[in-house]
């Protein structure tokens, strides 16, 4: 059967089948309370919030676009947003890199592999937890356990998150150390490389090297792009780091002001939740923008098998 | 693809717009109960921030209320000083705020400005405000109403390691006249002393908004006007930078980087604490966590004066009763208990701040420990000028503000006469916001 008439049949076959589409209906029926309830009310309401002055406590007040203009003058939004963009297209390509090379490490049927693997996954989970944003804050500190660590070479460490030059970095260590999530989609995708492919290329003489950049790279674009996509909306998104290192200031000297740091610092430190519902939909659309970039550009490098 | 967080985030902002806009714009007392005591069974709620410690004592207070007033149950909440005031924001909007709610004096005007607390001159027939320091009861009100009520008073003071002064030979200076250059003069002496093993002191002025004004005062100038703009001399600012920012090069205070730990690890964890500096700036009532939590002989010294008072007293906290509260007067009963009783006095002692309520003061008197005894004494002792005028509505961030700048001038990514301007026009927006 053709796709177009395997497509018919199911439009033809769905009125027979009312009974499922009833229960499919009830089934799906507190998922689109929550959907309208939860995510869509809101999200219409904080547009209409953006193109308001709304201090919490008195009604909002319908100001048109002037809260998007005020977006143009903002310097704390711009040095925010070149903190954001830094972090972002830092930390996500080293972060893909380290979990693709794991991954290819861990593919080899090493003895303990589970072992491994639970060990490399378990950053990804406690990476954007409280707990250990505290910790790292402890561990770079003047104090800390990676300057005694620099000491036993005899390297003379700083406040590495004292230091508006450096702390930034250390936030953007800590999400590359989160590459696990990453590392087990990547494993994953690599098990579904037919063997064959290597057992050809190998008879045919190609270095590991060329089996990689030949074989593993190109039948894994499809999962490099699924894992950039997803990291890149995520780190857009960060928040907990930046709000435990700085104390919530995203200081020293705004050096780790991450986007949703200052859109939570206009909203509930500064009473401004109108212009704050605006940063939030520039958000959105900022997300938007570099996902869309990202599959118009996967035309070009992303090779699906079929 | 899950955009998840910016969902929840535009969620949450969402469901904020969602709940009817519960205070009516410019009305002092909008949605809540009348101030009459109910016949019927009432419940409160009373929130607060501050340590365990607090916590603790509070709930015990709030039980004797109980007891006394069988009728009335209470629920107590706090949280820590940031997460506080981010809730509290929240809880008002959606018409959920605690009946009772402890305020400070740069946020007090952002909500009554906006009607959301009660005067409670109104509530005069169960709550006494005529034993509270005349001194201190004014900064609780906005044209007379008095929206919020001072609990406690703290006062600017420098707090010194005595036990370094002692290791390096060194004498502490005479606190009653003294200047900033004997002030330069001698955290260089401690430093070279020290040899690198600590610094003379920390930088205790123009990252914070009390250096900041008693440096302006200092110098006849005040940060807020009396129509509440922003009316602080930039020189003035330029010349405290420019003198902490000497301080630093010299190697007599803490490095820009050691300041911003320093503020990570609070008053009990931070480098004074610790005897790697011998200078620090306290309000008086902190000298008891940080004599605790050092162990070392720490005195408190009044700042320098160059001949002219500029110290204030600043109330520590208040307690207010918001708008929407459907029991103010039960809500009111409840402050009297915690501010005029002895039976409280004896739970709470000075935790909230030296008492404001002067008999109670004079009550405690006899009970105070060593640092509590010394908080009592300083601000008895230490020479104050006029009184501040109160951060105006919209001024709320001040100190995040002067923070800010004051690190860039630190870090010398900017220069002070450019963060300075920048920082007045910044906080001039914020007021210019609200209006």
């Amino acid at each position: 059967m053709t796709a177009a008439a395997e497509l018919r049949h199911l439009k033809g076959a769905a009125p027979k089948s009312k009974p499922q589409n009833k229960a499919a209906f009830w089934f799906l029926l507190p998922w689109f309370l929550g959907l309208f309830a939860v995510t869509l009310g809101p999200m219409a309401a904080s547009l209409y919030l953006s193109f308001t002055k709304y201090n919490l406590l008195q009604p909002p007040e319908f100001t048109g676009l002037a809260n998007f203009e005020r977006m143009l003058t903002d310097e704390r939004l711009h040095s925010s947003l070149a903190v954001t963009f830094t972090y972002v297209l830092v930390s996500v390509p080293i972060q893909l890199a380290l979990a693709l090379g794991l991954a290819v490490l861990l593919d080899r049927g090493i003895r303990g592999l589970a072992f491994y693997r639970s060990v490399f996954y378990l950053p990804s989970l406690l990476g954007a937890s409280v707990a250990i944003a505290v910790l790292w804050r402890t561990v770079f500190g003047t104090d800390g356990l990676f300057n005694e660590g620099l000491a036993l070479f005899g390297v003379e460490g700083r406040g590495w998150i004292s230091d508006p030059e450096t702390a930034l970095s250390t936030l953007i260590t800590l999400n590359v150390w989160t590459f696990g999530s990453p590392m087990v989609i990547f494993l994953a995708g690599l098990r579904q490389i037919p063997v064959m492919y290597y057992e050809a290329a190998a008879v045919d003489g190609a270095s590991p090297l060329r089996r990689f950049t030949s074989v593993t790279l190109p039948l894994l674009t499809p999962i490099v792009f699924f894992n950039l996509v997803l990291q890149i909306i995520h780190a857009f998104q960060s928040f907990t780091q930046a709000f435990i290192v700085s104390g919530g200031t995203g200081g020293p000297t705004d050096s780790t002001l991450f986007f949703s740091l200052y859109l939570y610092q206009r909203g509930f430190g500064n009473f401004d939740m109108g212009y704050a519902s605006a940063l939030a939909w520039l958000l959105l659309v900022i997300i938007a923008a570099f996902t869309a970039i990202n599959f118009w550009a996967s035309k070009y490098w992303v090779h699906y098998d079929d | 693809m899950r955009p998840r967080l910016t969902r929840r985030t535009l969620g949450k902002a969402g469901l904020l717009g969602a709940a009817p806009a519960p205070l009516l714009a410019g009305c002092g007392i909008g949605g809540g109960g009348e101030m009459v005591l109910s016949d019927e069974p009432v419940e409160l709620r009373i929130a607060w921030w501050g340590s365990d410690l607090r916590a603790q004592q509070t709930n015990e207070a709030i039980e004797a209320f109980q007891k006394e007033h069988p009728r009335i149950t209470v629920r107590g909440e706090y949280k820590e000083f940031g997460a506080y005031w981010d809730g509290l924001a929240t809880t008002f909007a959606a018409n959920d705020a605690a009946d009772v709610v402890q305020m400070d004096e740069q946020y007090f005007n952002s909500y009554s400005d906006r009607g959301a607390l009660w005067d409670l001159n109104e509530a005069a027939e169960f709550l006494d405000l005529s034993k509270i320091d005349p001194e201190l009861l004014p900064t609780g009100q906005v044209d007379g109403a008095q929206f919020a009520l001072p609990i406690g008073s703290g006062v600017l003071a420098f707090a010194v390691n005595a036990d370094l002064f002692a290791q390096y030979g060194m004498e502490l200076p005479d606190d009653t006249a003294w200047t900033w250059d004997d002030y330069a003069d001698i955290a260089n002496e401690l430093a070279q002393r020290g040899g690198g093993d600590i610094t003379g002191t920390a930088i205790t002025g123009g990252v914070d908004v009390g250096s900041l004004r008693y440096w302006s005062r200092q110098h006849g100038n005040e940060l807020f006007a009396e129509n509440g703009d922003v009316s602080l001399d930039p020189g003035l600012l330029v010349e405290q930078w420019e003198y902490y920012a000497g301080l630093i090069a010299s190697g007599a205070a803490d490095t820009a980087q050691q300041m911003v730990e320093d503020t990570g690890a609070g008053v009990e964890g931070g480098r004074l604490a610790t005897g790697k500096t011998a200078f620090g700036l306290i309000h008086n009532t902190q000298i008891t966590a940080l004599r605790s939590g050092s162990g070392a002989d720490m005195r408190l010294l009044q700042l320098p004066q160059n001949g002219t008072p500029a110290n204030f007293i600043k109330p520590a906290m208040y307690w207010s009763v918001s708008a929407g509260s459907e029991h103010p007067a039960e809500a009111s009963l409840l402050v009297d208990f915690l501010v005029n009783s002895r039976e409280a006095a004896d739970i709470l002692g000075t935790e909230r701040g030296v008492p404001a309520n002067t008999e109670i003061l004079e009550y405690l008197g006899p009970q105070l420990d060593e640092s509590e005894r010394m908080a009592v004494d300083y601000l008895e002792a230490v020479v104050t000028g006029d009184p501040i005028r109160v951060t105006p509505n919209g001024g709320s961030s001040v100190n995040p503000l002067i923070t800010r700048y004051g690190q860039e001038v630190y870090f010398g990514e900017t220069k002070p006469e450019d963060a300075a301007d920048a920082f007045i026009a910044e906080l001039q927006g914020e007021i210019d916001a609200t209006r």
